[in-house]
This record gives C-alpha cells, structure tokens and sequence, in this order.
C-alpha cells in the first residue's frame, strides 16, 4: 500500500476487485493526492458513488463515510445529504452511465442549483459492469457489444451539459494526465458549488479489447492520449480530439445550494421575528 | 401476535390526545394536518414533486419549513425527491416527501435502498383512481399491494398505515415518524383523495417542542453498523458525517456496511429487514373495530371509505343485522389476528380489481364467508354497505348492485 492509500483509504478494502490493469484505482489515487495536497482529512469528506465498475470498485475504499447510491443516483441523495452536511466536502465518482445517462437530470438539476459537490465522472465511453454496451459517450464508429456495427447514435460531451446547465467549475481530462488531473481536482474541490471533473480512462476488459482490439493497458492508455494530441505515434491524424483543460472556471461566483437555503432560511427567521415586536 | 381488542380504537394518539390541552382548533384540510404533523414530529426536509392530490402538502411545507430552520426542496422528479429525503435523513435530519401514485412507483429505487439502508423517512401517497392518471380528483386504493411491494428484490418487509380523517392524519403523521425511526425503515402513509382535499376539525397543540411523544432522532455513533441476523428495533439510525466511516450502499452489506456476496450475509441481511418488522407486529397494530362481540358479518375497510362504511354498519344494525366493524389503520404488516374469527366479512375498497379483500380472504378461517364489495372512483353508499351486509347476513351472498363489483378470483 502507498503512503497515500495508507492514509485515506480501508485496509480491509483493497485492492479491490476491479481488472488488471483497470484505470479506476489509478484515478482514485490521484484524487488521493488532490485531498492530501489540500490538507483534507477522512472527516472532511464524503465520498459517494453510483453502479458499475466504478461506483463498486471504489465504494467503501476511502476511509471516511461512504454512500453507494443506486444506479444514477448519486447527486439525489447528495442533494439531500447537502442540506444536512453543508460544511463537507462531496466526491462524487460516478461512470459515465451514472453521470450520463440513467442519471443525466440530476446531474443537470445538481449544476441548475449549484449544488456543492465535486463530481468526478469516471468516462471508460461504455457500460462496462454489464459487459461493454455504448454510452452516450462512445465515440461514432466505436464497435461495442451493443453497437457491433458500430455507434450510429450521435453522443454528447458532458461538460457542455454541465456548463450550459450552470455549473461553476468544469474541467475535462484523462488517466494519462497524472498532474494536470491533481491539480484541476484540487480546484474542484476549491469551488463552494457544483464542479464536474470529466475523465476519460480505458476498460481493457471491454471498450479495449472490443472497440479497440487489444486488452494491453498501455496500449489503450496510449489510444486515449493520441486522441488529446489529436495526433498518433506515427504522426498522422487522429479521427477526433479531445480538448483537454479547464473548461469553465467561475469558481465561487455564485451562492452554493444548501447556502442559498439557509440565507432564505434566516430572512425569513429575521421576518418573523420583526412582525412579532411591537 | 397481537391482542386484539373489540371495541374502539386502538392506537397510540388516544393517548397523546388527552395529554395535549393546550392547543387550536381550526378547519382544515387533510393535506395541512399531514403537513403539521410532520413538522411537530420533526421534520425538517421535504423534498419532492408536485402531484395532485399532494401538491398542497408541498406547498405548505414551502412556506412551513423555513420558518422552522427546514428545507424544501422541489426536485426534478420524485425519483430525486425521495433519494434526496435519504440523503437528508442519513445527515440526520428527519424527511418526508409526498406523492400520488404515479410518483409513488417512481419511488421504489429510493424506497428499496431506504430500506436496505435502514434509513427512516415518511412518504404520503395520496391515492386516486387508476391505472396511471386516471382521474386526478376521485379516490382510489389501488396502491394496497404497490406499498407492500414498494421495492423488488424482495425479502423486506414495509410498514404502512392510512389516515381516515383529518385529524387522525396529524397524529398518524407524528406515528409514522416515530415507527420510521424505531424500526429504521421508510413507512408509507397510504391516504388518499377525499382524507387529502377534504377539510375537517383539526387540533393542533400549541408548542410542538414540548411533544414528549415525538420520538427525537438519535445517531449510531458506532459499529455495528448494520445489527445482520439480529431482529432488535430501537436502534439509532445511521448517520453521515459524523466521521464514523458509515457505509450505506445498494448491495447486499456486512454490519460495517461492506459490500459482500456471500449467501450467509445475505442471510442475515435478510433476517433483520423481515424479523425487525414481524417480531415487533405487535408495536404496529393500529386499528378500528366495534360490534365485534357478537357479529356475524364484519365489515372490513380502511381510509376515507371506512367512514361510509362504518355508518353502513350503524344502519346495518338498525335493520337488526348483526353487523361488526374493522376498520385498518395499519395496513402492513397486515393484521391476520383480527380476521382470525368465525363469522363473514364484507370487505369494501375502492378497486374492481380486489386487493385488500385477498388479504382478508388469506387471514379469515373460511375464504368463501369472505366477500367483496369493489367500487371506483366514489366512496360506497351507506345505503350500499348497509344492503350488503344484511345480504350476506341472510344469505352468505351479495346482493347485485348497480356500480360494486363482487368476483375475486
Ligand atoms: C436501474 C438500473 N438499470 C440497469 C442496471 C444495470 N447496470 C449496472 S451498471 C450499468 C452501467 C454502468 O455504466 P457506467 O455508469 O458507465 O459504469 P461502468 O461500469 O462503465 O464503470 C448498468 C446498465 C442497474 N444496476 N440499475
Ligand atoms: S470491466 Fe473495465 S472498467 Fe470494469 S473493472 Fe474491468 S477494466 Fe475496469
Ligand atoms: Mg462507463
């Protein structure tokens, strides 16, 4: 176990059981170091998550309180949770189905009401728990188990969705960008209000060996990092790329949920009391 | 098993009531006394989606809540109303939301992690004519089963009680939330169309704070977390940030709250979600009866209908028919002790389907003394009731009439 691990998260708890090579305890690691660089400690953070691989192969690995929502859920029962806990910090790591799909209007409504919760949707562009089904994240083209002919269904970037849907902080980036995720997770986590994290990272398992042909982490890893270049190692095009970054940074601009809440909560305490004087 | 008493109501509000003078009287409607007795009994979120006839218990709550510290929330849909209601509750704060049924079934994600969770909370569900919309203002009881089953999966058992009259709505909402803190389990009150829109006396008491009745919400500040394989109530609710490592989840736990999948755990799990609730049946029986001593037909029903009923069975009585009354505050666990009786049952819901009387016709000695009386979108007749009961009296038989259908099968 690194210093780290040993640090935040459950002995009894890992490894888990996620795949050789999966992305998932990488990424978990690097949000680790965000926390630990902002001095945070198990106490200060709630850590939840939705279904499928990486609501399940991080659920109960941090140290603190966990919540392991039902599929989708997640950022509802934050919403609530908020409300009770305002002073916490939220990561919320969720999947791309989770974030998405199944759950997209409360992620939507979660950035509408600036909820204060850092979102880190962990992207593998499929239902990967179930065996590899697209998303609405999967590329055009990919093969899929569900797309054997490939994704004919146009997708969206869910940072667009968070941003048009007011979200204070949104930023996109991969599992083969180790400092940069550091340091746009710390920031997130700096916004009193909603921040979305987007981070693509390879399913050898699924998305690899089906869309990609090939099981070998480093090679997937390899896929995902010419596709922020938009350039491969040969030096020809890629077939799309990703803007990587900082999307949207209006940290604390704007009151957070729960605080818009209390404010109201207090003017109509001071009200009351008003009328009651004589 | 449960004593059954013959005669009058048994419930804990008879009680409160004589201990509560100081208080208003005032004419309001169902839904504000479901709203006033959930803020007396503590709660201090509500989070929902507005429905008819539910919507006025959201709108009081908005214009309640923050003038007692709470927080209304109007979510995207009832699936986030009820999700948020646990997020709240794991926090520590008590919750309600409240729905129809059509945002009733889009509860049941919430409602099964709920109950896996062991997280208390109240939801109202207002029913109407069905299926789906049906029509929004006339009454149903098509959700008796729905609220038994409000999850799949299962291996759970769910606490859920129906109002039938405004008062009793107050009080029945502070007992809801004590039973969902006592059993650490979402209850359903089951209410309906005419107990929600219908205005009546109400009494309130003057300073909610002084409720010693009002069950206060404690904190499980240590492990185990989950008491598996263990029937104990009276266990404090879990809470999230208190820095316990609490772990709530969808699957099947460990007393830390570990996800397992081994079939002892989900044994024990299992153990507790059942037995908590049907080893302490006897905490949860609230229920009306009268007449019983010497009935040789029992009328059976619940909610707004049980209240042409009852006088169905006065009048009934009148004629010289030997008629007794049940009426069911507490729906489930289903009181199989009061149908346990020699003598026949006309059991009046608002359903052609037949839901409740199946119930009554599983717990009754004999099924063909059991009868039903079906009718929807209207409360029965008294007239109705009245006729039925001397039919079966006379006969072992339902008269034919017009709107009450009478095959189970
Ligand atoms: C309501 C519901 N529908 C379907 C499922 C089955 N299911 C479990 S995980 C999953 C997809 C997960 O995809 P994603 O959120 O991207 O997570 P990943 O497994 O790819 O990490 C599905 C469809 C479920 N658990 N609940
Ligand atoms: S199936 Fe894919 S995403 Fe899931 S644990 Fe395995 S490699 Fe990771
Ligand atoms: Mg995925």
């Amino acid at each position: 176990m690194n210093k780290l691990a040993a640090k935040y998260l459950r002995p009894s708890q890992i490894p888990t059981k996620a795949c050789h090579g999966c992305g998932i305890g990488m990424i978990e690691n690097w949000l680790l170091q965000a926390i630990d660089e902002l001095g945070l400690k198990q106490e200060d953070v709630i850590f939840g998550t939705g279904i499928g691989c990486v609501g399940r192969q991080t659920f109960a690995t941090w140290g603190g309180d966990n919540f392991g929502a039902t599929h989708g859920r997640a950022l509802a029962v934050a919403t609530g949770l908020k409300l009770a806990q305002p002073d916490k910090k939220y990561l919320i790591v969720v999947g791309d189905g989770d974030a998405a799909s199944i759950g997209t209007s409360h992620l939507i409504h979660a950035a509408r009401r600036n909820l204060g919760v850092t979102v880190i949707c962990e992207d593998n562009m499929g239902y990967e728990s179930t065996g590899g089904q697209f998303s609405p994240t999967t590329p055009a083209g990919y093969v899929t188990n569900s797309s054997p002919y490939g994704m004919v269904e146009p997708g969206f970037d869910p940072c667009d969705v968070v941003k048009a849907a007011g979200a204070t902080f949104v930023a996109e980036t991969t599992a083969t960008q180790w400092h940069q995720t550091v340091k746009i997770v710390k920031k997130a986590l700096q916004n009193d209000g909603f921040s979305f994290v987007h981070v693509r990272f390879p399913c050898n398992e699924n998305f690899g060996a089906y869309a990609l042909g090939t099981r070998d982490t480093l090679k997937n890893l390899e896929w995902i990092y010419e596709h922020t270049q938009g350039r491969k190692a040969d030096g020809s095009e890629t077939d799309f790329t990703w803007e990587t970054g900082i999307k949207h940074d209006a940290s604390n601009s704007r009151p957070e949920f729960s605080r818009l809440l209390r404010d109201m909560n207090a003017r109509v305490k001071a009200d009351m009391e008003a009328k009651r004087r004589p | 098993m449960i004593t059954v008493k013959a005669g009058g109501l048994v419930a804990p509000w008879i009680e409160w009531e004589k201990r509560c003078t100081d208080g208003r009287r005032l004419l309001e409607a169902g839904t504000y006394a479901l709203t006033e007795g959930a803020i007396a009994a503590g709660c201090r979120v509500f989070a929902g989606y507005p429905i008819t006839p539910a919507t006025d218990i959201a709108e009081y709550m908005s214009k309640r809540l923050p003038q007692v510290g709470g927080y209304y929330v109007q979510c995207e849909d009832e699936l986030a109303g009820m999700h948020a209601c646990a997020g709240a509750s794991l926090g520590g704060l008590k919750a309600m939301t409240a729905t129809s049924g059509p945002g009733y079934t889009l509860m049941h994600d919430a409602y099964g992690w709920s109950i896996t969770n062991e997280i208390p909370l109240v939801v109202v569900d207002a029913m109407r004519v069905g299926p789906i919309s049906g029509i929004t203002g006339a009454p149903g009881q098509g959700e008796f089963y729905i609220a038994r089953y409000a999850s799949h999966g299962g291996n759970f058992e769910t606490i859920v009680v129906s109002p039938s009259s405004v008062q009793e709505a107050f009080w029945l909402t502070i007992d809801a939330f004590n039973l969902s803190e006592r059993f650490r389990t979402p209850v359903t009150i089951l209410t309906d169309q005419v107990i929600s829109d219908m205005w009546e006396d109400l009494f309130i008491p003057a300073d909610y704070d002084g409720l010693d009745f009002v069950r206060p919400r404690k904190h499980n500040l240590m492990m185990p977390f989950y008491p598996v394989g263990d029937a104990s109530i009276d266990v404090p609710p879990n809470v999230i940030g208190h820095g316990t490592g609490v772990c709530v989840s969808a699957y099947t736990h460990t007393e830390e709250g570990y996800d397992i999948e081994e079939m002892e755990a989900q044994w024990a799990q299992t153990y507790r979600l059942v037995n908590k609730i049907r080893h302490h049946k006897d905490e949860l029986a609230r229920y009306e009866t009268f007449g019983l001593d010497d009935a040789e037909v029992v009328a059976v029903a619940y909610g707004a209908n049980a209240r042409t009923v009852k006088t169905g069975v006065l009048e009934a009585r009148r004629r010289g028919v030997k008629a007794g009354f049940v009426r069911l505050v507490t729906l489930w666990p289903f009181l199989d002790e009061l149908f346990e009786r020699d003598c026949r049952f006309v059991v009046c819901e608002l359903n052609y389907d037949g839901q409740l009387v199946r119930e009554v016709q599983r717990a009754a000695p004999h099924k063909k003394d059991v009868h039903f009386m079906g009718k929807s979108a209207e409360l029965h007749t008294v007239s109705e009731v009245a006729a039925g009961l001397d039919g079966v009296a006379r006969s072992n038989r339902l008269p034919e009439l017009p709107y009450i259908w009478t095959e189970v099968r």
